[in-house]
């Protein structure tokens, strides 16, 4: 059974088709990209399946329920989580609390119980901090955790907000450029990262990319987006032979990454 | 769009056809005078319905109704223009710096109260009885543009300035602090000298009220009449809101400041001196609302320090129900908030036989107006599609 | 910096040894003594016993700074607030009701410190659900209720206990009332809309006498009840303490007001390290980020608007029956704004800073601007050049107005800005570190609001 599968998702904004028709299916346990040039329409993509935005037309299937048009916070209660572009960490809380507001959803202390601190909620409430403190070390950040956010260098922000996603036990992690303004050692401990979160966590993962030797060394299935409409899908080897492909995109990239 | 870039090119070239300034410039006061007739029609409309609803059993009620109709309206349109000439600030403002600011009500009880000032020292030097009405109208006008102007500028400068770039609510609650700031330093500079907390307003006599016509209803004919000072305040605020009309959309200077409204960073890059044009904004923004102090000073015969407060508020609701950052928008949201106001706090208490005062609920009219209008229609009356922001 | 090293060290030394170790509990004792006797032998209303009133209370906050066994340290409040001040009470009538008016503004500062501070909400209409419980109780327990309905007659003033409970609930519901429409607005829309709300609200008080009189107009409603009271017999026979019904009343709503701000602080201090105190800081921090994390956002922040009207809604109902009458000007937007300053004054989201913003700007309210006033009268009558219409009292808004332009340009953090991690440092115990991490100055200006 497909995880997440997305029939003709159509948006527009004014006059622009930001998204046109772009269908997605993604099986349990892959690691899935979707490329394009810039303003191709893949962070709007994005934002239509975690319910920022509505599609105009479309449906998509998670886990096998509808959720096209349902508010963005019950998405991601359903158990698909993202992390953001332009990094948005909660910069004045600290490491520890970023994971733990992460954790919302598997909270259910009810509201009394937690003014009078009973028993129940403060077990929950331990057994939250644990739980973060195994996914801040998972990630490497357990030593830091009572930094504030905005503190953390570049590269530990970024594994900070996938500490975070990883926090709501989701079954589906959209990562939006994760290695964006990353060196390569860097490049190389976050791919590193997700294939552990794929191999390990058995987590199903969708990436946004532009740094395609990231992308070919673990994509499984490649989505290729050009002015918001899919042209090519496939494995890397595909992707990389596809002429309107190399056209749109992988012509200038690949010189751009020889150079 | 189309309009936009045409402006350009010709302006490029120094050259510009004299009706196309006139289209610039009278095209949205067309649009503000369809406002008008529309909601007065639509405002009259109701009040007949509502009379003929009751007529069964109050008889007399129609007659009444329309008996004061014509005042009502007369009054809707002090008030809108009152409302318009005051938004208009918020409204700049807020096109160029997204800030919403709170103090603009006391920029224009700063006017009132310098007009007062104004007529206070005439009075006293005896010039003021056989000054001609029209040289003391531009007088006080003109005192209190310069001096609100100038003050708003000063508070930009001093309050504002330092928080650009700081989140949203932290300017807004300078601003509140600027708002209460300026109430109890002109309730202190008012008691101590011999304005006094509620200072009158005098003024040369304007002559008798003009009658307009007289209404043929029931018995006696009921004159409709337009006090000269109602007249003084309408004509002033259009002469007014056609001068911001061509200077924002037919010189350079609002071209620079339609360019810094539309993208800071870029029109600083340009050239723009971008502090200047905020400051430019506020002095205009200032300006306006300190003419529309002293034109409701002198309308209304005295002032006072808190007397900015409300209206304040108002002319903010006036400006989102036009759409914020409009500046066409501004004016027709006031001029709609005022014939509202007028026709709820001259018909309600008629029509609920007394249970209900007008005036009171007027205010709770505006209100709901304002939370009603920010809930469904955030962009305002005139919407996104003719949004001229600044 | 480092040619004043020595001076600073020096300073930090005496610090130290003030505030912690056996030095430490020996001044903080001693200090509380010679105030606690300055107090009790020289109980008239003058400056000196101006000074010593709030060196007293500055004595509260210098045991919560220090570094002492915390049960010495709530002993030694417990001892000060429970016992001195009362006793103090009853020789001097006017302190012990700045005290308590201390108390009733805390505890609704920590209500709109939950709004604002740690939703990031910004409310300018806090006070129309003070005026909801005051409301409440002053038309329910007076006869005022019976010209709503002749048949109805006013509740039994023992009722009073529990309507402060039914007020925390009605200010709750209004808090949904009001919120529900308006708390999807963006952070400055807000602000305006509930100044609006707030307004409204007034109007309705001032003008709810006709067609049927509800509120009694801008009259406002006298006479409120007081509770019974119940422990007058044990004050008098049991203790032996002869006190007056006014000063026995004075006494009831002090010890009633502390309790109910222990009580407040408690909550508020749970509600802030669950769950929700952390939804609602990352709805302040980034809104998309918090939906993203499946925090329901328009949910979390009624319960905000919710939690703060409550308290506000059940202080309304102690501080009519308090009060003894109430009318519309005492809840307009003036009041708001002094809730607010307080709030930012103290630091947004802090709670012990909000406590200090609330009791300092109650003393200045009170105290201190009373004082000045005299102080420039005597200044006037001597002849020097004061504005005869000049009264300090006068001219809150001048003072708040420039409070709130001040601290939003100087220090919009506030004076005792939230120390988010000085529990889990305490954890470690290690003293240098701790030190070291709280030296470090916080140069952004960044006070979570959007």
């Amino acid at each position: 059974m497909h995880l997440l599968d997305a029939q003709n998702i159509t948006k527009t904004f004014g006059g622009l088709t930001a998204v046109n028709d772009v269908t997605l299916t993604i099986e349990k346990g892959r690691i899935v990209s979707v490329i394009g040039p810039n303003g191709a329409g893949k962070t709007t993509f994005f934002n239509i399946l975690t319910g920022i935005y509505k599609p105009d037309k479309g449906t998509i299937l998670f886990d096998g329920k509808p959720i096209a048009g349902l508010r963005s916070d019950v998405i991601a209660a359903l158990g698909m989580r993202r992390t953001f572009q332009n990094i948005r960490l909660f910069n004045n809380m600290t490491v520890l609390e970023n994971v733990l507001v992460g954790m919302h959803t598997h909270l259910h202390a009810p509201f009394w119980q937690i003014l009078v601190r009973s028993p129940g909620v403060r077990r929950e409430e331990a057994k939250a901090r644990e739980r973060a403190r195994e996914r801040l070390a998972y990630v490497g950040l357990d030593a830091k955790r009572d930094e504030l956010a905005k503190n953390l260098p570049y590269g530990d922000q970024r594994r900070l907000e996938i500490a975070r996603a990883l926090a709501g036990e989701p079954k589906l992690i959209l990562l939006d450029e994760p290695t964006a303004g990353m060196n390569p050692q860097e490049t190389d401990a976050a791919t590193e990262l997700i294939r552990r979160l794929r191999d390990e966590l058995g987590l199903t993962v969708v990436l946004i990319e532009h740094d395609m030797r990231l992308v070919m060394a673990i994509s499984e299935r490649i989505s290729v987006l050009d002015y918001g409409t899919k042209i090519a899908e496939g494995d890397a080897a595909t992707i990389r032979s596809n002429p309107r492909v190399i056209e749109a995109y992988l012509g200038k990239g690949a010189a751009g990454a020889a150079a | 769009m189309a309009a936009e870039v045409k402006a350009q090119a010709s302006s490029s070239s120094g050259q510009r056809s004299f009706t196309e300034v006139l289209r610039t410039v009278f095209g949205p006061v067309g649009q503000l005078i369809l406002f008008i007739v529309g909601s007065a029609l639509a405002l009259s409309l109701v009040v007949v319905l509502l009379a003929l609803l009751q007529i069964g059993a109050r008889p007399d009620i129609l007659t009444r109704a329309l008996t004061i109709l014509p005042q009502v309206i007369i009054d809707g349109l002090v008030r809108g223009f009152l409302f318009a000439s005051i938004a208009l600030g918020y409204t700049m403002v807020y096109g160029v710096l997204e800030f919403i600011n709170f103090a603009h009500g006391e920029i224009f009880m700063v006017g009132g109260v310098v007009g007062a000032a104004v007529s206070l020292f005439l009075a006293s030097s005896g010039l003021l009885a056989g000054m001609p009405g029209l040289l003391f109208v531009i007088l006080v006008i003109a005192v209190g543009m310069v001096v609100s102007g100038a003050l708003a500028v000063t508070v930009e400068r001093v309050a504002y300035r330092p928080l650009r770039g700081a989140p949203r609510l932290v300017p807004l609650i300078s601003a509140i602090g600027v708002s209460l700031v300026l109430q109890d330093l002109m309730r202190l500079m008012m008691t101590n000298t011999p304005l006094g907390f509620n200072a009158r307003f005098n003024t040369p006599d304007f002559g008798p009220p003009i009658r307009l016509f007289e209404m043929n209803l029931g018995a006696r004919p009921v004159p409709v009449i337009l006090p000269p000072k109602a007249l003084i305040f309408i004509v002033a605020s259009v002469l007014m809101l056609i001068a911001l009309n061509y200077l924002v959309n037919a010189t350079r200077l609002g071209k620079a400041i339609r360019a810094t409204a539309q993208d800071m960073p870029t029109a600083s890059l340009m050239g723009i001196n971008v502090n200047q044009i905020v400051a430019l904004t506020f002095l205009i923004g200032g300006a306006l609302g300190g003419a529309a102090g002293a034109l409701f000073g002198l309308n209304v015969g005295t002032v006072n320090p808190y007397m900015g407060f409300i209206p304040g508020l108002k002319a903010f609701t006036a400006a989102v129900l036009g759409g914020i950052g409009n500046i066409t928008g501004a004016m027709v949201g006031g001029v709609v908030l005022g014939f509202l106001e007028a026709f709820v706090a001259s018909y309600l208490s008629l029509f609920t036989n007394g249970a209900f005062s007008g005036a009171a609920y007027a205010d709770i009219a505006a209100f709901s107006i304002l939370i009603l209008i920010l809930i469904f229609r955030p962009s305002g009356l005139l919407g996104e599609a003719t949004t001229q922001k600044v | 910096m480092t040619t004043t090293a020595s001076s600073v060290s020096a300073w930090e030394r005496i610090k130290t040894a003030l505030t912690s170790g056996p030095s430490g509990y020996g001044f903080m004792v001693l200090y509380a003594a010679v105030c606690s006797w300055l107090l009790l032998t020289n109980p008239r209303t003058n400056l000196n016993t101006d000074i010593v009133f709030v060196l007293f209370l500055l004595l509260v906050l210098l045991v919560y700074r220090s570094q002492l066994v915390l049960g010495f340290k709530l002993a030694l409040v417990a001892v000060m607030l429970a016992l001195v001040l009362p006793i103090f009470g009853t020789l001097n009538p006017f302190y012990i009701d700045v005290a308590t008016q201390a108390g009733i503004f805390i505890a609704l500062a920590l209500g709109l410190n939950v709004v604002v501070g740690f939703a990031g909400l910004l409310d300018l209409g806090y006070v129309a659900f003070f005026a909801v419980g005051a409301y409440l109780w002053g038309i329910l327990s007076t006869p005022q209720i019976t010209l709503i309905n002749p048949a109805w007659s006013p509740v039994p003033p023992i009722m009073f206990y529990p309507f402060i409970l039914i007020g925390l609930a009605v200010g709750a519901f209004f808090g949904v009332l009001l919120g529900l429409p308006v708390l999807r607005l963006r952070g400055d829309y807000l602000a305006i809309v509930t100044l609006g709300l707030g307004e409204v609200i007034r109007v309705l008080a001032n003008n709810l006498d006709r067609p049927i009189n509800i509120t009694n107009g801008s009259q406002g409603i006298r006479d409120i009840e007081r509770p019974p009271l119940i422990f007058a017999g044990f004050v008098r026979d049991t203790l032996g303490w002869q006190l007056s019904d006014q000063q026995l009343y004075q006494q009831f709503f002090y010890f009633a007001i502390l309790l109910i701000v222990l009580l407040v602080v408690v909550v508020v201090g749970r509600l802030k390290g669950s769950r929700i105190g952390r939804a609602w800081e990352a709805i302040r921090e980034d809104e998309t980020a918090a939906i993203a994390q499946g925090i329901p956002l328009v949910r979390m922040k009624l319960l905000a608007f919710a939690v703060g009207a409550s308290f506000a809604g059940a202080m309304g109902v102690v501080f009519a029956s308090k009060q003894l009458f109430i009318n519309p000007p005492t809840f307009d937007l003036l009041r708001s704004i002094n809730i607010l300053s307080m709030v930012i004054l103290g630091g947004m989201g802090s709670i012990p800073g909000v406590i200090f913003g609330a009791v300092l700007v109650t003393l200045l309210d009170l105290q201190i601007l009373p004082r000045i006033a005299n102080v420039l009268r005597d200044a006037q009558r001597a002849g020097l050049p004061i504005p005869a219409a000049f009264d300090p009292t006068q001219y809150q808004r001048l003072l708040f107005g420039l409070l709130l332009i001040l601290m939003m340009i100087f220090r919009p953090q506030g004076i005792m800005p939230d120390e988010r991690r000085k529990e889990e440092l305490q954890e470690h115990d290690s003293i240098p570190d701790a030190i070291e991490h709280a030296k470090i100055p916080d140069t952004e200006s960044e006070v979570g609001l959007k």
